[in-house]
């Protein structure tokens, strides 16, 4: 499918998915207690070669958060951060939760290895950040987006990215890919999150939009 | 271990095929997870071929050479023909086609990759003698050139085939 919008379209479009993407930073934000920035996000109508280089190319490893995205909006949204920054949010997140003081604090040797407690609160944070993201969204649109239940992936990012990818080209050679990165006081979280619909629900989305035929 | 990399490195990268005859080279397909990279080997030439195909069918002429196997494979062996190798005595290996999410449930992408490309190549009498398929680890592979080795690479281990 080819869907051509005119630079008036792709501002609406680019206007809506920034301040989903601003949600999403401050849902991010108040779980863990600090002032997340979120960049302007980039919007960009790509090959899946092009995704998987904005994630740093196929074979960087990532922490991925997963969520299916179902109902009126279907596809696909992943939260990844890099494996150091990923234990940095982790601590972020749990020193809001747990107080200080509490929290484990001997640094691992092994940046792949992370323990129960930071897994599951990166998950929720990627559960957080996507739901505010689709929630903004869903605010357009006449039926709810259902999200899936969020899995948390450590892994290439080709290896994890390739199988949502996989199921959008089956639409087409171009996947609109949605992107930005967080910082926490002033420094950067090397943290990108990717939405991905589906061709067929982005031009329900892009007509609740009214971006079509501006 | 670590996979080599060197000016003959040659990267098939998602939906594309390497090609080399010579012993230099290497031929490597990054980070794997539902694709499916098959490796060709001729032991008496040592012309050698990689292709990291996406999904089980789809139209030809998508742009990619072979990001399909239906319409890619034929493809990518008439190349590996080309460029000097004898088919009938080619040593084919895959890996790949794991299933890394398992959430949504509509992903078992890499479990079809693995049945298509076992039942396309013996529809054109060939076999693969060697497998790293399935599971749920990424792999990166590397085709050796000048020994037809096939090196398996994932996060947590490194093996050769």
């Amino acid at each position: 499918m080819t869907l051509t919008l005119s630079e008036a379209g792709q501002n609406v479009v680019a206007g809506t998915f920034g301040k989903a993407m601003k949600r999403a930073g401050e849902a991010l934000g108040s779980m863990s207690g600090q002032i997340i920035e979120v960049q302007t996000p980039m919007l960009k109508r790509c090959s899946a070669a092009d995704v998987l280089a904005m994630a740093g190319g196929p074979e960087s490893v990532v922490l991925a958060v997963y969520v299916g995205i179902n109902g009126s909006l279907e596809g696909h949204a992943l939260l990844l951060f890099s494996p150091a920054d990923a234990h940095r949010l982790a601590a972020i997140l749990l020193a809001g939760l747990l107080g200080p003081g509490e929290l484990p604090m001997e640094e691992s040797a092994d940046v792949l290895n992370y323990d129960e407690l930071e897994l599951s609160a990166l998950q929720e944070a990627g559960n957080v950040t996507i739901s505010a993201f689709l929630n903004e969204l869903g605010t357009h649109l006449h039926e709810p987006v259902m999200p899936t239940p969020p899995q948390v992936v450590i892994e290439m990012a080709g290896a994890v990215l390739d199988a949502v990818l996989l199921d959008l080209v089956n639409d087409g050679d171009q996947v609109l890919a949605a992107k930005t990165t967080f910082s926490e006081g002033g420094r950067d979280i090397d943290g990108s999150l990717f939405v991905l619909p589906r061709a067929d629900s982005l031009r329900v989305l892009l007509d609740a939009l009214g971006a079509i035929g501006l | 271990m670590t996979l080599t990399e060197s000016p003959s490195l040659l990267v098939a990268g998602i939906g594309e095929m390497v090609l080399s005859s010579s012993p230099d080279a290497h031929l490597v397909a990054y980070g794997l997870g539902s694709c499916i990279a098959l490796a060709v080997w001729d032991p008496r030439t040592k012309v050698g071929g990689l292709a990291h195909f996406m999904l089980p069918n789809g139209p030809a002429n998508s742009g990619s050479p072979v990001k399909f196997i239906d319409t890619g494979l034929d493809e990518f062996l008439h190349a590996v023909e080309a460029k000097g190798a004898v088919l009938g005595r080619c040593i084919f290996k895959a890996a790949g086609a794991a299933a890394m999410l398992t959430v949504g449930g509509g992903l078992a992408i890499g479990k079809r990759n693995a049945e298509a490309m076992d039942a396309a190549l013996k529809e054109r009498g060939h076999s693969l003698v060697a497998t790293a398929l399935g599971g749920n680890a990424g792999r990166t592979v590397q085709l050796e050139v000048a020994d037809g080795r096939f090196l398996i690479k994932s996060l947590s281990s490194v093996s050769e085939l």
